[in-house]
């Protein structure tokens, strides 16, 4: 025993040393807060105050949490951010707190890279899930669980070209138009004003068949991505509306030139374009040449007024090491009314907290930055688009199933005939595929 | 000899089989982290991550936590084998940590090398005792073996895959590292049941000496009882001899002691023969004196045939010769004899069982002889260091005790061994003697 004893005691040491270090490592890792975002806007708008929502918010959240400090790296643009997140999640270096691309989301919380909300959501009592928009709150949802709260949401707006309707002697719709009142409009704003047999002014642009599924109450997938209902009754009337608006153009397919000369009626738009391309300074960049204004989707006869929502997603690190101070700051970006509010303010987006969309406050930021002939869009209405907006599910095949679905259904609009016979057949491949 | 050259094979494996796993686990940390540099190099981390079933550990960590456990589980055989080699606690307490911190390896790994619950069981297996023991143990590993089988646990949990990352290489480079990691999966294995073939050849090995040697005793015994009975041969010559000279003793005694007196008797009765008739006066004179060398021969007689030892006392212990002598005694007269023990242990020196037998046949054939007696009781008992010895009779006893050769001998006797003796008639004679014993003797 005894000639071992100094190999012992040496041992010994060094274990009680590298526990130390650990420990103090740990300490101080604790206090650091690592926050992903990217530059700029999620909506592919023009944003000059990308980081002022973040600073705001690291500044008082570092106030209520002495010694803790908020750390996040800035100028990764938005296109870069996915790769340059993956990484970080491979290096197992992620910050605790990150957004979450759309595209990314399914796979993210499939490979397990968020940590599953629930149990906060379910033990903090300061914490009321209902204050959000019941659409906004389930596009952070997979599989049924919560893996992200909604920072920004984004409801899809009609674009409408005033100035072409006047010209027409058509009204702008009501905001409880539906797919009869669109195809008229549609009908005889398609014309072609030169006589060269290529029709020069078209009802809509971008105007496509998943717009006219959400208006009509349809649903493609169920919430597990393990049905389809691509020839259900109301799938199959918005195929046919789609074809029947794009049947006007005789062919011709319709450009963003069209668009921005002025040339067309209708085109979806999210909100954030409105917001942008409405206000001051970047009104005059874009869609100057005419008046437009923006109202809801037309509702088809089995539907409302609805249009997908979208909404930037915010979650907590799987890995993380302190998610108590992430459950905080994630709480003070996605849910409290100050940070939120300022979304309307320094963003283009709108709030996923009912309260702050709706409130007065909203209604007189959406309106400062108007010229004083336009109509301001009521902040009730956008509330109820939001509320009542259509959320892709999500599940991991989603994107997949809905690009090879969309690939046949567009070129059954512009090709097919037999709607009914076609989307039968999509049916039976998308449910081969699910399966698969 | 082959023992111990088994002994050296399985440390050698032992060591190789730690070498393999300690290889498959840098192998299977290096290959995370270098995939993990070139992807994030060439920019490929999003497409990675979308081939990839779960998101590992952070690498770095990985590596650190394996050679910490790695270093653990070569600290715990050292001490294990080396400094408390042999406490038994401290063995199977670090057999138990060592399952333990390999099970978290495993986990570690992401259950993409399990290989390592071999090594732990070859040490296990080493300290089973038996081989059903080993049976069982080499079972158990099998089992959580196959329960911490990638592809089963996958079933249930989301495990990243190390073929995710092979998979990021050429098609070349890719086959050589699966070839790899399954060259050393296979090698392990390999090495583990050459490890328990060894094993059990040892167990084999020690079997086989161990019988070895019990032939070897069985020889030794075989050869032992030979000269045990040819012992016994030579005891019953020996014992032969010694009745030839006894008997030799005997014949010179008889003519020394009874030869030299009837010689002298017949010599006197022949002088005497001749001068009755001439001087009758002088020839019972002479006669007179014959008489008297005949009695002193009687004497001479008796006293070399009190030397002779009793024949039972030689053969049965105490109890069964004084029981046998009662016996006889109640089968050539007509006496009863009421034999009173009250000693448990009737085992004493060899003088001490003498004198007691002595007193007994003494005192009997007086009784018999002189007293008349009918009924004889004998009363032993036992004190401290005393044996009290009490025979009485209902003969008629004797008025005056004569010191005759029967009661002086046993005065004689009882008096060197330093006891006393005492002589009464009251209707019936009655001896009582008092026998010191020597102590320490008497629980032999």
């Amino acid at each position: 025993m005894k000639k071992y004893k100094w190999r012992i005691i040496a041992g010994a040491v060094i274990v009680i040393a590298l526990i130390t270090v650990a420990i103090f490592y740990n300490h101080k890792q604790r206090n650091t807060l690592e926050v992903a975002i990217f530059a700029g806007s999620y909506w592919d708008v023009a944003n000059a105050n990308s980081y002022v929502i973040i600073d705001e918010a690291i500044s008082r959240f570092e106030e209520a949490h002495p010694g803790v400090t908020v750390h996040y790296y800035s100028g990764i643009r938005k296109e870069d951010y996915s790769e340059w997140f993956s990484r970080k999640v491979l290096t197992g270096d992620e910050a605790d707190v990150f957004l979450i691309l759309g595209e990314d989301f399914n796979e993210f919380a499939e490979l397990g890279v968020m940590k599953n909300l629930d149990s906060f959501i379910k033990n903090d009592s300061s914490f009321d899930e209902s204050r959000y928009y019941e659409t906004s709150l389930k596009s952070g949802q997979y599989q049924g669980n919560q893996y992200g709260l909604p920072y920004e949401t984004v409801p899809t707006l009609m674009f409408v070209n005033k100035s072409l309707l006047n010209r027409e002697g058509l009204d702008v719709p009501e905001n409880n138009w539906t797919w009869d009142d669109m195809y008229n409009i549609c009908e005889k704003v398609t014309r072609d004003f030169d006589g060269d047999g290529i029709l020069d002014q078209f009802g809509t642009y971008n105007y496509g068949w998943t717009e006219a599924v959400y208006s009509n109450g349809a649903n493609l997938f169920n919430e597990n991505g393990t049905k389809s209902y691509f020839n259900d009754e109301k799938v199959v009337e918005a195929v046919k509306f789609t074809k029947k608006i794009a049947d006007l153009n005789n062919g011709t397919r319709v450009t963003k030139d069209d668009f921005d000369a002025g040339n067309v009626a209708f085109m979806p738009l999210p909100f954030t374009e409105y917001r942008t391309y409405k206000t001051y300074p970047y009104r005059i960049k874009k869609y100057r040449k005419f008046q437009w204004d923006c109202i809801t989707l037309p509702a088809g006869p089995n539907g409302g007024n609805v249009s997908a929502v979208n909404s930037l997603l915010m979650g907590i690190s799987n890995r993380t090491n302190n998610e108590k101070l992430a459950w905080e700051f994630l709480k003070l970006m996605t849910y409290d009314s100050q940070t939120q509010s300022e979304i309307f303010e320094y963003s283009q987006a709108a709030s996923a907290i009912k309260s702050v969309t709706e409130s007065q406050k909203t209604a007189d930021i959406l309106a400062e930055d108007m010229e004083k002939n336009e109509k301001v869009i009521d902040n009730k209405v956008l509330s109820k688009m939001i509320e009542y907006g259509a959320v892709t599910p999500k599940f991991s095949k989603y994107n997949d199933a809905l690009a090879l679905a969309d690939n046949e259904i567009n070129d059954l609009i512009s090709n097919g005939d037999n709607v009914e016979n076609s989307l039968r057949i999509l049916q039976r491949q998308i449910t081969a595929f699910l399966k698969r | 000899m082959k023992i111990k050259l088994y002994y050296e094979k399985i440390r050698d494996i032992r060591l190789f089989i730690m070498l393999v796993n300690f290889m498959a686990v840098l192998f299977v940390n290096s290959v995370i982290i270098i995939t993990t540099t070139k992807v994030c190099e060439n920019y490929k981390a999003r497409d990675f991550l979308n081939s990839m079933d779960t998101i590992t550990w952070k690498p770095i960590y990985g590596l650190i936590w394996s050679l910490i456990i790695i270093a653990l589980l070569i600290v715990s055989s050292y001490f294990r084998e080396i400094v408390f080699e042999d406490n038994i606690v401290f063995t199977y307490g670090s057999l138990s940590f060592d399952f333990i911190i390999s099970v978290i390896l495993i986990f570690v790994l992401g259950f993409n090398f399990n290989g390592i619950l071999f090594m732990v069981f070859a040490n296990m297996i080493s300290y089973a005792k038996g081989n059903k023991g080993k049976y069982i143990l080499i079972s158990i590993a099998l089992i959580s073996y196959l329960f911490t089988d990638a592809k089963l646990i996958s079933l249930s949990y989301r495990i990243y895959d190390i073929n995710d990352y092979f998979a990021y290489y050429d098609s070349n480079t890719h086959q050589y590292l699966v070839i790899l990691l399954n060259l050393l999966i296979s090698l392990n294995i390999m090495l583990f049941i050459i490890y328990c073939i060894f094993l059990i050849q040892k167990q084999q090995g020690t079997i086989e000496e161990i019988n070895s040697l019990n032939s070897e005793i069985q020889k030794a015994n075989a050869d032992l009882k030979n000269a045990n009975d040819q012992l016994e041969k030579y005891a019953k010559i020996t014992e032969h001899m010694g009745e030839t000279r006894e008997r030799n003793r005997l014949a010179r005694e008889i003519h020394d002691t009874l030869g030299h007196t009837l010689t002298g008797l017949s010599v006197g009765i022949d002088a005497c023969i001749a001068t009755v008739d001439v001087a009758p006066d002088a020839t019972k004179k002479q006669l007179e004196n014959l008489s008297e060398v005949a009695r002193n021969g009687l004497i001479e007689i008796r006293q070399s045939v009190s030397e002779l030892k009793p024949d039972a006392i030689e053969r049965l212990n105490l109890d069964s010769a004084i029981t046998k002598m009662i016996t006889d005694m109640k089968s050539i007269t007509d006496v009863e004899i009421f034999f009173d023990c009250k000693v448990d242990q009737m085992k004493f020196d060899e003088d001490e069982e003498m004198a007691i037998y002595r007193v007994i046949q003494e005192s009997l054939t007086n009784a018999v002889r002189h007293g008349k007696a009918k009924k004889i009781w004998i009363v032993m008992d036992k004190t401290d260091y005393m044996v009290n010895l009490e025979i009485k009779d209902n003969g008629i006893g004797c008025d005056n005790i004569i010191s005759g050769f029967g009661t002086k001998h046993i005065a004689e006797r009882i008096r060197m061994l330093g006891g006393s003796v005492e002589f009464s008639s009251d209707k019936g004679f009655c001896v009582k003697a008092q026998i010191p014993i020597r102590w320490g003797e008497e629980y032999d």
